[in-house]
């Protein structure tokens, strides 16, 4: 049963209180509502930061694009003007032309040439050769190298394939000039011979990295962050730290970025955004570090946390008090309830401080209590009553024929002029008489019992005379003790009556009395007849066959006795060693007053 | 009862999520804070700045440096031949007390002592392009000088016709480099070492070497080789050869690279050259340096490789890597 019960448990069953439930629950789901919160921002916060960084190197690196577009522009349209001017076409070309007329073209162009170097630092060389062998380089200072063919240079032959167009080289050491190994990048441009309108030579312009450098490194994107550039052919033009590149000490992921064909995406560490310019066929890249772009972002993690975990701390706090406020009248009622299992009805009443159905329960609760109050007291009171009339009904009176007898025995004497005794006996009776009409009293001390008793053998010895003999001897320890109205009379009664009366010899009657325990015992001994089993049987069973009183006296005192104290108390009857009887009375040290039953 | 107990173990569990968060907060805040720079000190054989290995590999250490937050000073003679005075700067740079201390010690046996005293006195010690006689550094950087050199003495071989005779000009006496070096070409050599007729060190001077071989064109007619086994030794050679007409003659080999030497290569004077990696060697040295005070174990020997550069790769875009150092935003 008790298995089952368990197993029937809801699911917050297992928890000892409400309170405690609902903590728990308010725990587990702020706890959930906090985590699912976090993910939900820190992802959303992710996705934004990602989102915006996107967005910012792309336009940063689109910026770097048409900067550097407009850069390739203006240096074509300087090289345009110089390849158009007649000037170097005929000192090239013209072989008609003077000595004097050519060193007249040379002087113009290189003045030129020293005009456009003079005010850009970004331009190492500027030269124009010729398919014939002439060509015209700087100041007219320097040389190119013997050991180079200039014609069959990359950038040589790609301005001649273009016909016109601006060919743009990758990152290469300029060997053709003497003594001059420079990394730059070439800008070539075929030279028309005007006298043949073919593209008879070409006009070149190295760049030194200043500009591209500036171009990109102006444009910070994070501390960590860089761009830099590569060619169609996936060639570096232009790296930050292109010396470490070229020493293989770094390496850049170039070949995820020559396949990739988003405009952006996420490798290792690292956030490439590309931008490819279809006029310089040059593809910028922008590199962003991740964890530096995060790094606010764990920032902002961490302060969410904080926020959630002080959030949480607040709302369990407040949720505790909460829970506590509304279990406090479950509690209340709780504790009352187990009052009333203790029967402490007086101090079971709820006060009702809510008005919802927790307080609706404590109302009904309250009108039930005290219904089951009122309806306990009646019931005591009416059981009380019973019993007082039941004690009433059972209260031996004076036997009437003993009485009689008395009242006889001293008209007897009284004739026989036997005064002393007369008076001895009257005394006796009358006392007897006012003894057990003297209160209303369901309990009297031993001591008053015994005095009644002593009153009564009195009567019975002068009766008797010498076939009674009698000794009392009870112990003063108990003398205080409570014991019912005439309890002990009907016992000695019955021992003058039913044992020693039989009895031809003189009769002895032994009254102890002690304390055992928390009980006080009365003894009651005679050396008479003694009982007859089939009678001791039954001893406390009402005999209907005998008429008169007779026959009542056990039944009755044990039946009060027990009534009183408890079953564990009464009359208890042996046979005494030698003959006789030995009826023992226990009755408890202490009673409650009468009152109170 | 129950309720204060569950409460109890609620604001105890609150209380170990606060200060546990806190913590983490706490130690993340000290993990920000920026450290203080390391200090390293690099002493190269030489600052002489005609030099395009050694200005190359100091170029190589400064971006390294730069690379990894390291506070770096460069000091040193202007002469690889000058071994006490490197000396006196290895001692100078040991009371400074620099975390970690390069050097690219002229002398394999004379700077060992010195080297050995900045060690005991707790400084760690990154070796650079040569070694000394006692194996007390964390760490070496440094071309593969035997390998380098049999690379050359190979090809010397097979440029070297039946009776041709050799010459050999090395750098300074003592030097691991130099001993390394010459050791790998005799090995290249194999059955022509030989002809070996010669071998005088030049001191790391372009003029001794420069003097070295005229001296030794004239003494041997039938010398049809000088092999140089650094820039300065070299370059001498090649000048005297060239200045002489003689290159048709006397092919010359050598060691490192300068504008020069690719001019003379070039030029025809030079049949080969084995370049070091003087840039990677320097950034190397710097890597081992911060790998070193990151507490990262480290690979002690680091070969930062060599390349044997003729007329018919001197344009290969690899090779032209190599030669030239990449200063665009100079």
């Amino acid at each position: 049963m008790m298995e089952e019960a368990k197993k029937k448990q809801t699911l917050f069953g297992r928890f000892k209180t409400i309170q405690s439930t609902m903590m728990v629950s308010f725990t587990v789901l702020m706890v959930i509502a906090v985590v699912t919160f976090m993910i939900i921002a820190v992802h959303y916060t992710n996705n934004s930061i990602y989102e915006n960084s996107v967005d910012y190197t792309t336009q940063i690196i689109k910026q770097v694009n048409y900067d550097i577009d407009s850069y390739m522009e203006f240096l074509g349209n300087i090289s345009y003007i110089v390849s158009r001017s007649g000037d170097v076409s005929n000192y090239l070309f013209n072989e008609k032309q003077s000595d004097q007329e050519k060193e007249k073209a040379r002087e113009r162009i290189i003045a030129q040439f020293e005009t456009i170097m003079d005010s850009r630092s970004d331009i190492y060389n500027i030269a124009a050769v010729a398919n014939n062998g002439q060509s015209i380089l700087n100041d007219g200072e320097d040389k190119f190298t013997d050991y180079i063919d200039v014609y069959e240079q990359s950038w040589y032959k790609e301005a001649m394939e273009k016909k016109g167009g601006m060919a743009i080289s990758s990152s290469h050491v300029q060997n053709a000039i003497e003594d001059s190994y420079k990394w730059v990048i070439t800008l070539s441009k075929a030279l028309v011979n005007y006298n043949t309108g073919q593209n008879e030579g070409v006009f070149f312009v190295d760049l030194n990295y200043r500009s591209i450098s500036e171009l990109c490194s102006n444009n910070k994107i994070g501390n960590k962050g860089y761009i830099f550039i590569l060619d169609d052919k996936g060639k570096i033009v232009y790296h930050p730290k292109q010396q470490l590149l070229y020493g293989g000490l770094i390496h850049e992921n170039i070949s995820e970025i020559m396949l990739s064909e988003e405009e952006h995406f996420v490798s290792g560490d690292n956030l490439y955004t590309l931008s490819k310019s279809p006029k310089t066929g040059w593809t910028v890249v922008g590199v962003v570090n991740t964890e530096e772009l995060f790094k606010n972002n764990k920032k902002a993690e961490s302060m969410y946390l904080i926020v959630s975990l002080v959030l949480l701390t607040g709302v369990l706090l407040i949720s505790s008090v909460i829970a506590k406020e509304i279990t406090k009248p479950i509690r209340q009622l709780r504790d009352s309830m187990s009052m009333v299992e203790e029967g402490e009805f007086e101090k079971a009443n709820v006060s009702i401080t809510t008005q919802n159905e927790i307080g609706s329960l404590a109302n009904s609760f309250n009108v039930m209590t005290e219904r089951i109050h009122t309806l306990m007291e009646q019931n005591i009171y009416e059981q009380t009553q019973k019993r007082k009339n039941e004690m009433k009904a059972l209260q031996a009176q004076i036997n009437p024929h003993f009485l009689y007898n008395t009242l006889d025995s001293i008209i007897w004497m009284s004739e026989a002029g036997r005064n002393e005794e007369v008076v001895l006996m009257t005394s006796a009776l009358a006392r007897l008489l006012r003894q057990s009409i003297s209160n209303d009293r369901e309990q009297v001390t031993i001591a008053e019992e015994v005095d009644y008793v002593k009153s009564y053998l009195t009567i019975q010895k002068m009766r008797y005379k010498d076939k009674l003999e009698y000794s009392i001897d009870v112990s003063p320890e108990i003398s205080k003790v409570k014991i019912i109205k005439f309890a002990l009379q009907p016992l000695v009664e019955n021992a003058i009556y039913h044992g020693l009366k039989y009895k031809e010899t003189r009769g002895n009657l032994m009254i102890r009395g002690y304390k055992e325990g928390e009980k006080a015992c009365i003894i009651i001994e005679d050396d008479g007849a003694g009982i007859p089993p089939q009678i001791k049987a039954h001893i406390f069973e009402e005999r209907k066959k005998e008429k008169g009183r007779k026959g009542v006296g056990a039944p009755n005192v044990q039946k009060r006795l027990q009534l009183y104290y408890g079953p564990e108390y009464g009359l208890t009857y042996k046979d005494r060693e030698g003959g006789g009887t030995v009826v023992i009375v226990t009755v408890p040290l202490t009673s409650r007053p009468d009152d109170e039953r | 009862m129950m309720n204060d107990k569950i409460k109890k173990r609620v604001m105890i569990l609150l209380l170990g999520i606060l200060s546990f968060s806190l913590a983490i907060y706490a130690i993340r805040g000290v993990h920000d804070q920026e450290e203080d720079r390391k200090k390293v000190i690099f002493i190269p054989k030489t600052l002489d700045k005609t030099n395009g290995f050694w200005t190359s590999l100091i170029e190589g250490a400064r971006l390294g440096a730069e690379e990894f937050n390291i506070d770096l000073e460069v000091v040193g003679g202007l002469s690889e031949e000058e071994v006490e005075e490197q000396i006196d700067y290895i001692q100078k740079s040991i009371e400074k007390k620099p975390d970690v201390l390069l050097v690219a010690p002229c002398s394999y046996s004379e700077t060992a002592d010195v080297l050995k005293e900045a060690v005991q006195k707790g400084v760690r010690l990154v070796l650079i392009d040569s070694v000394i006689e006692y194996d007390i550094s964390t760490a070496i950087v440094a071309t593969d000088n035997y390998a380098a050199g049999k690379e050359l003495g190979h090809y010397a071989k097979s440029l070297l016709e039946k009776e041709n005779e050799i010459g050999i000009i090395a750098h300074v006496k003592g030097a691991s480099t130099a001993i390394e070096r010459e050791a790998g070409i005799r090995k290249g050599l194999g059955e022509k070492e030989e002809m070996i007729q010669d071998v005088v060190f030049c001191g790391s001077s372009y003029n001794k070497a420069y003097d070295q071989a005229k001296k030794m064109i004239e003494q041997y007619p039938k010398l049809g080789m000088i092999m140089g086994t650094n820039e300065y030794a070299s370059v001498g050679a090649a000048r005297a050869v060239k200045e002489l007409g003689m290159s048709n003659k006397v092919k010359v080999v050598g060691f490192d690279n300068s504008i020069e030497e690719i001019k003379l290569l070039e030029e025809g004077v030079f049949q080969g050259i084995v370049i070091q990696k003087p840039f990677n060697m320097g950034y190397l040295g710097m890597k081992q340096a911060n790998d070193i005070l990151e507490g990262k174990s480290i690979k002690k020997n680091t070969d930062s490789g060599c390349k044997l550069i003729t007329e018919d790769n001197l344009y290969e875009e690899e090779n032209q890597k190599l030669l030239y150092p990449f200063v665009g935003q100079e």
